[in-house]
Order: C-alpha cells, then structure tokens, then sequence
C-alpha cells in the first residue's frame, strides 16, 4: 500500500510539471548531472586553495590529489566493469604508461605537459585495443588473470628500462607547475573526465555496452557489434588509467618500479577494484567515494586522530574488513545504501503527508 | 655445460615454491570458485610464525615449521568457515575482493602482532655438494635437494589422496558441481574447509621453502609466486589438478632457461627481459589455446 502511495506521489508530480511548467525553474537546471560535476571541482580548488594557504591541514591536499589521481582510473573502471561487464587487473601497469610519457617527454625531452598526454594516451589506446581483442576469446575470471600477466609484463619492462624515475618540474602552457598547485589541474581533469563519462553512459553507446552486459548473444541478435564495443570499454579503461599515471607523476613526481607496494604492483590493480566495488560499480560518484575510502581516508582524516596516527596499520586492517562487508552484504556498495536510504525517506516522508492530511484515496 | 647445470640447479627451489602455492591455489579454486588472491599473504602469514618460533625458543627448525604450517592452516580454515562459508552465493567477482580485503586485513595484522622487524629463516642443512663438469664447478645446495624432496613427496601424496582416498572423491564432486555433491550427501563445507586448510598448510610451507633458500621476509614476498600461479592456472588449465602443477614446474625453469640461451647467445644485457619473456611467452600460448594446455573445452547452452 505505501509503495503503492509513494508511486502514486511520483506519477502525479511528473504529470503536473508536464502541465503547468512549460518554462523550465532554476531547481530543474540544477538537476543537471554535468552541472554537479562542475560544483565538485569548484568546491575542490576551494578546499585545495584553503590547505594551500594552510587554513585547512597542508596533508590535506596531498591525500585528496592522489585520491583524485587514482579516482579517473576508477572511473574507467567503473565504465569496463559496471557498464560493459568485463574485468581486469591491468590497472597497475597501464598507470605506468602515464608515469613513463611523463618521466620521458617533460624530464628527459624537456617538453610541455600536454604532449605527455598526449603521447601516454596513444600508447594506452594500442595496449588497450590489443587486451580489446584478447578479451573475445577470453572471458571471465581467465581474463582478469591475463590482464594481471600482461601488467605484469609491463613492471618488469619498467623495471627493466628504468626502476626509479622522477621529474623536477612540471611545465604546462608554459607556466611551472608548482608541486602543491598540482590539486587544481587534477580535479579539473577528474571533473572533465567525469562529464565525458557521465554522457556516455547515457548515450546508446552506454547502452549498447550494457546490453553487452546483460547478454552478449542478445546483443549481438539486436546488431550491437561485440568487437567495436569490447575495444571501446578496454581502450578508454586503458587511457584514463594511464591519465592516472600522468596525474600522480604530476603531484608526487618519482616512482619506482619494483617496489612491490608501488602504482605498478597488483596491490594497486586490486585497491582500485575494491574502490569501484566499495562504491557501487554504477556509479560515478560511488567509484570516487570509494577510490577516497582506499586512498584518501588514511592521510586526510584519520591521521588528524592520534590513536591511528599512532597505529597506521590499523586502518588497513579496518578497510579490509569493510570491504569484506561491503561485499558480503551490500552487493551495490555504497550507492545501493544510498538509494535504499532515499527510497526510506521518501517513504517516511509519505507517511508523515499522510498522518497530516489523512489518506489519499485519489 | 657447468653454467647450464646451475641456472637448473638454480630454479630448483623456485620451482618447489611455485608448484606448492599453485597446488594450494588450485585447490580453492576447484572448491570455492574463485582466485584466491590472499594466498601470498597467508603463506607470509606462516613463515612469520615459523620465523618468530625459531627466534623465541630453542625448538628444532622442523617443529617450527610444523607449528607455522598449522597456524597458516587454521587461519585459512577460520577465513572459510567466518566468511566464505556465508559468502558462498556472493557472485565471482565479489569473492575475488573478498579475498582481497583479507590481504588488507592481514597486511594490517602482521605488523601489530609481530612489530616492524625483519624475521629470518635459517637454512635448514647447511652446506652443499660440488662436482665439476667441463672443467667449472658445479654447486648444489644441501638445503635445494631438501626443499625438492619434500615438495615432491607433499605434491605426491595430496595427488595419491585425490585419486584413490575418499576426500580425494569427494573434492572432485565438489570440484565439478558443488550443489549437487551436497545433494549426493557430500559435506561440501568440510570438503571446502579441508582445502582452505590445506591450501593455507602449503603456502606456509612454501613461504618457508624460499625463506630458507635466502630471500628476504616481507609481507608481499610470497606476491611474486602467487602470480606465477595465476598464471601456470590458466596456462595448464583449472579444468584438471595436474595442469596447473605441471605448467607451474615450468615457469621458473624457463625464466633461468631464458637467461641460459640469451649468455649463450651473446646478449647478455637481455638477462633481465627474462621474465618479461616467459609472460609473453605464456600469453601466446593462452591467447591460442584459451582452455589451457591440459584444459578440456566446455560446451555452453546459449
């Protein structure tokens, strides 16, 4: 009955704004998705600028760009596996593919940024249309264990090339990028980033990879080409992990490579995994929450409190056990708890309508 | 010849290490449906106690082991019963992060229970034997021919056990459907746990096994071989027990056998694309033979 009520409520609103509201209220316009997007990032430099100026904890920035770093690989990740349906450990070693274009062109080359970015997204582009068409063949937990060989491949060519790299500066229009700046340009590519997917979610091609999901023959039956779709997920996963690289080069500015708990290792590969699932592997927001649950919580907030200052390892111990739970009992992540929170208020809220005005027997 | 017989002689105990943690991941493989990616840890797990045994008391070196095999075998053991035991509808993918999180977890327990210092294994016999061929000599450890003996008779036996015990039958059934074993009357949580058990047994072991050979303990030491197994999985194919022991035996060979042939060659810069090599290698044949080497092929309903 009160499920029945809530939907009646919704219908009615609908039906009346189709009626009376030809012209469009300012709270519609704030509904807008990509508008959200924009809100975060201003918000963002307002905090970077505040712990800049030292206002806010200095930590603070650094734990929020490194999230936000490793946010634009969750994301990707968030298209391949919530959207297209598919998995992969690759992550450690596409990041790798930004951090070398950054150490190569800006270090050794001496050149601007954005041919960095460039470059790192045409390689990725290729590694990722080659793990496209391995995916056809291969499927499942099969596949996530030959994306983990394949990163593991690229380590030790990192490895071999050239373990420990780093950048003294950052140049980009021109302009020296100081190190504690680097927050402002990585959320403003985290929130552009977050715009490109966010409408291609909702564009048949979001559909079509969804389709894909659900059911590959039924996608293929309703002429959804399997190949041109695979490649795309693999190929954008592969290039915004590689931005990642880029970004953290930006702000931390050394790597090394055999360090087993470095960006290039399986662990990383995992966190990320673990972020998208912790969040909800549908949401764009969830991925970022739970990217800043993995990376970001440690040094922002729970190093403001001595005991885990004290007891750092207690807090990878606690986030193990949250994504156990996560997982055990809230198979969407967070945004699943967040929708059946709305869902409750909403409910509560037609009850209290109810207990006010009596029952609506319209 | 001389340089030959060592790079084999060399890869002997990385090969020891690899076919135990690939014949523990296999293990919860075929019974809990999913790449238990916490295997690494849980075999640092056992070398940490054995390590920190050893250091306490002046118990003998095989008592210590014992004892960490154990430890890792109940610690695997309450991780199935606490949580996969729950969790055993929770999708593929869901059950990888599962054990996932239990790398967090555990990373986060070792350095509270056992403190930031660096544990060491001693070698189990010391000394070594030497003959000489082609002129150069050729060295073989005391402590190498041990690890293979034992790994041999572990890997032996647990493949005996399959194959002719009645665990070993109810394992498969488990193995190939895990709802109807249970409808069969298997116990399929004991036959779960019993693997976890084992899987846990084996990983202490092995992390013991390259602990004493040398290499240094960490809390991701034993990463490298969980990896390796990984892949020897799906090279040799989950589909049988033998396929993934057999491909494991071969990676590490090979990686030596790869450094052999490039010296030989002339190239010696190329040593440490070795393993870059042997990933490629295995990927080529994945990609041509997806089922594995040893794999069967499924047919699927539509």
């Amino acid at each position: 009955m009160n499920k029945y009520l809530s939907q009646n409520y919704a219908f009615r609103k609908a039906s009346d704004r189709a009626n009376y509201s030809s012209e469009k209220k300012l709270s519609d316009y704030l509904k807008n998705p990509n508008l959200h997007f924009v809100f975060f990032a201003i918000a963002m430099c307002v905090v970077a600028y505040l712990s800049v100026t030292k206002v806010l904890p200095y930590s603070l920035q650094t734990g929020l760009a490194i999230t936000f770093s490793y946010a634009i690989s969750s994301i990707g990740f968030c298209l391949l596996m919530g959207y297209s349906g598919l998995a992969s450990l690759g992550t450690g070693g596409f990041i790798g593919i930004g951090t070398y274009a950054v150490y190569y062109i800006m270090g050794e080359s001496g050149l601007s940024l954005g041919i960095a970015v460039l470059v790192s997204l045409g390689v990725a582009i290729l590694i990722g249309i080659i793990v496209g068409f391995i995916s056809l063949r291969i499927e499942g937990i099969y596949l996530v264990i030959l994306t983990l060989g394949l990163s593991e491949i690229l380590r030790n060519l990192y490895m071999v090339i050239e373990d420990s790299i780093s950048v003294s500066s950052i140049k980009i229009f021109g302009m020296t990028l100081r190190r504690q700046d680097s927050m402002y340009l990585i959320v403003i590519v985290l929130s552009l980033i977050m715009i490109v997917t966010n409408n291609l979610i909702n564009s048949p091609t979001g559909r079509a990879m969804l389709a894909m999901k659900n059911s590959t023959a039924a996608a293929q039956a309703m002429g959804i080409s399997l190949i041109k779709y695979r490649l795309m997920a693999f190929v954008i996963c592969t290039a915004y992990s590689s931005l990642t690289g880029v970004m953290l080069m930006v702000c931390i500015r050394t790597a090394m490579a055999s360090n087993g708990t470095g960006f290039y290792a399986l662990i990383t590969s995992l966190n990320i995994l673990a972020a998208v699932i912790i969040g909800g592997f549908k949401s764009i927001w969830g991925a970022v929450f739970g990217t800043y649950i993995m990376y970001g919580i440690q040094t922002t907030l729970l190093n403001q409190i001595p005991f885990f200052q004290k007891n750092p390892e207690i807090i990878t111990f606690i986030s193990g056990g949250l994504v156990i739970i996560v997982v055990m009992f809230y198979p969407g992540g967070l945004a699943q708890l967040l929708t059946e929170l709305k869902g409750k208020l909403k409910g509560l809220k037609a009850r209290i309508k109810e207990g006010i005005y009596g029952k609506d027997l319209g | 010849m001389a340089y030959f017989l060592n790079q084999i002689f060399g890869s002997i105990t990385p090969m020891c290490v690899t076919a135990l943690v690939t014949m523990a991941i296999t293990l919860i493989f075929k019974t809990s449906f999913t790449t238990n990616f916490a295997q690494g840890v849980i075999s640092a797990f056992g070398s940490y106690v054995t390590a920190a045994i050893l250091t306490q008391k002046g118990v003998p070196m095989w008592l210590a082991l014992i004892l960490g095999m154990l430890s890792s075998m109940a610690f695997a053991v309450v991780i199935d019963v606490v949580i996969f035991r729950r969790g055993r509808y929770v999708n593929a993918l869901g059950k990888q992060i599962i054990t996932m999180g239990l790398i967090s977890i555990i990373v986060g327990a070792i350095p509270l229970i056992f403190g930031i210092s660096v544990p060491v294994i001693p070698k189990f016999i010391e000394g070594s034997y030497q003959f000489t061929a082609g002129g150069k000599d050729v060295i073989i450890t005391k402590n190498t021919i041990l690890s293979m003996v034992v790994t041999a008779i572990v890997i032996a036996v647990i493949f005996i056990l399959l194959r002719f015990s009645k665990w070993g039958l109810s394992v498969r059934a488990t193995a190939s459907n895990e709802y109807i074993a249970g409808m069969m009357g298997i116990n399929t949580h004991i036959v779960t746990a019993v693997s976890w058990g084992l899987a846990g047994a084996l990983g202490a072991l092995a992390a013991v096994l390259n602990a004493s050979s040398g290499t240094t303990i960490g809390i991701y030491f034993m990463t490298n071989y969980q990896v390796y197994a990984f892949l020897a999985g799906i090279l040799g194919g989950f589909a049988t027990f033998y396929g993934p022991v057999i491909a494991a035996l071969f990676i590490p060979l090979a990686n030596n056998l790869i450094q052999y042939i490039v010296n030989v060659l002339g190239m010696p810069e190329l040593t440490g694309w070795s393993m870059v090599i042997v990933y490629a290698l295995a990927l080529i044949i994945i990609f041509f033979k997806p089922q594995g080497i040893f794999g069967k092929k499924i047919a699927r309903k539509v």
